[in-house]
């Protein structure tokens, strides 16, 4: 079964051409970071308008990549939600459009399952799993007993750990997006300044305002008292506390619901600091992890075009009067 | 000839099918809020099977932002995939089709803070004032005209009779036109001066 995928959730128009769920035949992601830099950081109005000017574009593309014609598809996937709704609405309309010409099935798809299946294109998914879904957007702990079946075990309370990069990013004066230069940074630094490990209970829930909050008053008070601040060094004790509590929470879960195989996903599974910390956990406690590439990591329509595979299966299609939704619960029906 | 029709430029949903210079199907929901989820069933229901369409005319503004980009995207798609010639129609000028006994037909839209939309056009809709973001206050009538702000007048034939064979535009060029920029690029501009 061949999908054409559509994602469109946030600042990159993507679509991809996925095989059986696991082979991609073809995938374009056109990114608006460029655009966005100058903000520093997602103007929503702008992401929609940059969707709009692109969207066929990105649609002769694929087909190009693909050397496919849209007559040889089988389904159109699209994501739904959760995201900014100006932008889920123009992929939406493109793949609503699409599936009234060609007289094709619509496939809704959660953004957060297609995160996690993005695992499913590198190698297939085993279950039961626990998946850490961790990007600019969300931090989720996720357990599946088997396909396209999610139970979210935890998630923040407030900010995004991807958000809260950005934001203590910015407090150092680090150009948007601060994530991967807050991971270089702490590489080069010493973990020296005190901060607290955000969040330590007995639940599989984050919250990552607490140690924002505290990087800020950190960094307001040493400029007061006249003192530079080492960024390096205050990198490196922000990545740590992140990485301590993620690593934490999630070998918690992995044990305490027996589960051997871990998937992490979304922009920050890039993160050197969190993907080294789980590696060494999971190889001192026998856990198959897996994370996917780079490009997998963040935002594409390939794990949407995987996702909506398992979820096509599941019998998961919608009529042509799906809407998109800016907040919605993994699992919810749609 | 067979033509498709679409505005989702504000809360007046509009699809219509026009054939050989007749409506054949005409369908508007003036108190719609929730284009983005009704139009395609609007859409089916008017046009069963689309290769029989030989044109499509789509309102790409100004109005709604969201509204603007939900028709565009539905133009450019069939456009692009079926090579079915698009041609771009203006909001301001639908309004301004509205018969009155007036040289002139002033057509506004509301865009807040004492903002407007305007155009004015006469009864050949030739332009008097080319479409505009402007302040209400601000705004230079000619003599004999009157203000139009609602669909509930509009010639349909009108407009499409007017354009029909304008140069259609490429779908990867059809683009919504706003009339203005997003309040994010005019901070920004505002900060570079």
């Amino acid at each position: 079964m061949t999908i054409l995928a559509i994602e469109s959730s946030c600042d990159e128009t993507s679509m991809s051409i996925i095989k059986d769920g696991t082979t991609d035949l073809g995938t374009v992601i056109l990114s608006q970071i460029d655009i966005h830099k100058l903000y520093g950081g997602v103007v929503p109005e702008i992401a929609s308008r940059s969707h709009v000017e692109s969207i066929t574009i990105v649609l002769e593309e694929v087909l190009n990549k693909a050397n496919m014609k849209i007559e040889d598809i089988d389904a159109i996937a699209v994501t739904y939600g959760p995201g900014l709704i100006g932008s889920l609405l123009v992929g939406l309309l493109a793949a609503k459009t699409l599936s009234y010409i060609y007289n094709k099935p619509l496939i809704p798809v959660h953004h957060i399952a297609g995160h996690i299946y993005a695992n499913n294109l590198v190698k297939r998914l085993e279950f039961p799993l626990i998946a850490l879904v961790v990007s600019g957007g969300h931090t989720e702990l996720v357990y599946m007993e088997s396909d396209y079946s999610f139970k979210k075990i935890g998630g923040t309370l407030d900010d995004a750990v991807g958000e809260c990069y950005d934001k203590v990013a910015r407090v150092l004066d680090i150009p948007y997006p601060g994530g991967p230069s807050i991971d270089k940074m702490a590489k080069l630094g010493k973990d020296t300044y005190k901060l607290p490990l955000p969040l330590n209970d007995s639940s599989y829930d984050f919250s990552f305002s607490g140690i924002k909050s505290a990087v800020i008053n950190l960094n307001h008070n040493e400029l007061q008292k006249g003192n530079t601040i080492r960024k390096e060094d205050l990198a490196c004790s922000f990545q740590n506390k992140v990485v301590e509590i993620l690593t934490k929470k999630t070998m918690k879960a992995l044990k305490e619901y027996n589960v051997k195989n871990l998937i992490v996903a979304g922009g920050v599974a890039a993160n050197s600091g969190i993907r080294s910390s789980l590696e060494q956990e999971c190889n001192k406690n026998n856990i198959n992890l897996t994370v996917p590439p780079i490009l997998y990591c963040t935002d594409n329509a390939a794990m949407i075009g995987a996702a909506g595979y398992y979820a096509y299966q599941k019998g998961i299609v919608s009529d042509i009067n799906l809407n998109a939704k800016a907040n919605c619960e993994l699992g919810e029906n749609i | 000839m067979k033509y498709l029709f679409i505005d989702t430029c504000s809360n007046s949903l509009i699809i219509s099918t026009i054939i050989n210079n007749k409506i054949d199907y005409f369908f508007i929901d003036k108190n719609n809020n929730d284009t983005s989820s009704k139009v395609m069933k609007v859409i089916e229901e008017a046009v069963p099977d689309i290769m029989g369409i030989d044109k499509i005319f789509v309102v790409n503004g100004p109005g709604s932002f969201t509204g603007i980009r939900v028709g565009v995207t539905i133009a450019k798609t069939i456009g692009f995939c079926l090579n079915i010639p698009i041609i771009e129609l203006s909001e301001l000028e639908l309004l301004a089709t509205t018969n009155t006994d007036t040289k002139y037909n002033v057509a506004l839209i509301d865009a807040r803070r004492g903002y407007v939309y305007a155009g004015i056009y006469d009864k050949d809709l030739n332009c008097y004032l080319e479409d505009q973001h402007i302040l209400l206050n601000d705004i230079k009538y000619p003599i004999d005209y009157t203000i139009i702000n609602s669909y509930d007048n509009i010639d349909l034939l009108k407009i499409i009779k007017k354009h029909e064979f304008d140069e259609p535009i490429n779908p990867h060029n059809l683009n919504p036109n706003y009339l203005k920029r997003t309040e994010a690029e005019e901070k920004l501009d505002d900060k570079r001066n």
